[in-house]
């Protein structure tokens, strides 16, 4: 089928999940957010372990799976993972203090240190994991539309758009000045000094070439009349799926009935 | 100089909104250049510094805030380290806007002050969200540290604050030398541009 440009530049979506209405997506990012910090207050066991934040995790993986990115997601979420297993490591092993729980060894484990080691590592995992599902479920082009829809000024959206363009056009020049740069003889590998010498000679070019470029493009934009206060037209339409209501009347129900949760909590405590 | 404006409208100009998306994209290909070279350095806030040494605190703290949130896409854990590049542009501006980057004698002292505020912005946000550990190659020397009883606080500042001074200079030579490089005829056209011009008594009265 003949399709124009303006067809071409539109987003289609299988996923009804993935569909949403980004501006949805982000009342749940926050209400997920929320939960999680409440989440976290609630201390189990003998030790009192916010173990809770555990399982709270499994919506986030349940989410990735059914908005159909889990194999994205995951290669994100993989580099999230190791973070917040370093982080509860060395919290879990090197803070001493409250009562020793057992000893393997040179091993020893804290009380203090598990408790702070769960809590971080697993509020991180959480907050991060959430945003990880809403930008990849949502275009950057999406996201600034919705903005832009729900009142944020233009030049504002025309800067965040701007600027995913330009991280594309700077990362392909790095890497072509640093090839450029290598062939000329700037040594990139040795001790530290060298190292940060050879720093300077490749963002230098990059700066300069992305700083003359910009007079050109301030003409070409007023030419356009990107200064003049009226309605613009767009190119990119956003459309609401239809059950962007029902999304999040469900994420504030599991806010409320989380919310009841911990304050029944602390009454029967 | 009489003409001081120091109202949002005007700070915003057409060039500013053009250079803030180049100080946010320097900020990214900074920190994926460093980590290329494997430096043990962030280098995520020349861009930033760039801007704001240009164009003014405000718009400074603005692309300060953008990087950190673009590469909270990529990466959500850097998305606290927010207030760090928010204070780094407004302080970076203040400066330039009391013409601390015109000679060298006033260079250090700038530096001093950048470095200052950079550690005791990110110290609460390392130490309070991450325990101390953000996952670069100076971790290992803080958790060693740690280890060894010394309290988070200390272990914190005693080895990130060695790497952020080193980092905050390398990113000002890099932000000099580039402006050094711009013609004077740019130069002019952005907010805080004239107090790099070196012949100052060419220029036009404002």
């Amino acid at each position: 089928m003949e399709t124009n440009y303006t067809e071409q530049i539109q987003i289609y979506k299988t996923n009804k999940i993935a569909a949403l209405y980004p501006t949805a997506k982000l009342i749940i990012v926050v209400l997920y957010i929320f939960c999680t910090l409440v989440i976290g207050t609630v201390r189990i066991t003998s030790l009192s372990l916010p173990l809770l934040l555990i399982p709270e995790f499994g919506i986030v993986v349940f989410l990735l799976i059914v908005s159909e990115i889990s194999k994205n997601g995951y290669n994100i979420l993989k580099d999230i993972i190791k973070f917040a297993a370093i982080i509860f490591f060395v919290q879990v092993f090197l803070i001493p203090g409250g009562r020793l729980v057992f000893r393997i060894f040179f091993l020893t484990l804290y009380e203090e240190g598990i408790r702070s080691g769960i809590s971080l590592a697993f509020t991180l995992l959480n907050i991060a994991g959430i945003f990880i599902w809403f930008f990849q479920t949502t275009e950057t082009k999406e996201i600034i539309r919705a903005l832009e829809d729900s009142g944020v000024h233009y030049k504002a959206a025309y800067i965040m758009l701007s600027t995913f363009q330009m991280i594309d056009v700077l990362s392909q020049n790095s890497k072509t000045i640093l090839n450029a740069q290598r062939a000329r003889g700037i040594e990139t590998d040795g001790n530290l000094l060298l190292r940060i010498k050879a720093f300077i000679p490749v963002l230098l070019p990059l700066f300069l070439t992305a700083i003359t470029g910009v007079e050109e493009r301030v003409l070409a934009l007023e030419t356009k009349g990107f200064l003049v206060e009226c309605p613009k037209t767009h190119l990119l339409n956003v459309k609401r799926s239809g059950h962007e209501a029902y999304a999040v009347m469900v994420a504030a129900l599991c806010t409320i009935f989380i919310l009841a949760g911990r304050v029944m909590l602390c009454f029967l405590s | 100089m009489k003409y001081k404006t120091h109202f949002l409208k005007h700070d915003f100009s057409m060039l500013a909104i053009l250079v803030i998306p180049i100080g946010v994209a320097v900020n990214f290909v900074g920190g994926q250049t460093a980590a290329i070279l494997k430096l043990p350095l962030y280098l995520d806030a020349i861009g930033t510094m760039f801007v704001s040494m240009l164009c003014g605190p405000w718009v400074g703290a603005a692309a300060g805030a953008l990087s950190n949130l673009v590469s909270g896409v990529i990466n959500p854990s850097v998305l606290p380290f927010i207030i760090v590049n928010i204070g780094v542009g407004l302080v970076t501006g203040f400066l330039a806007n009391k013409n601390m980057f015109s000679s060298w004698w006033k260079w250090p002292i700038s530096i001093c002050i950048i470095s200052a505020i950079t550690i005791i912005l990110s110290a609460p946000v390392v130490v309070l969200l991450y325990g101390g550990i953000t996952g670069g190659g100076t971790s290992i020397i803080t958790a060693v540290v740690m280890a060894a009883g010394v309290n988070i606080w200390t272990a914190f500042l005693g080895t990130e604050g060695i790497f952020t001074v080193l980092d905050r200079i390398l990113s000002f030579i890099i932000c000099l030398s580039v402006i050094r490089c711009i013609p004077p005829r740019i130069l002019i056209k952005y907010k805080c541009g004239c107090t790099f011009i070196k012949n100052q008594n060419k220029l036009p009265p404002m």
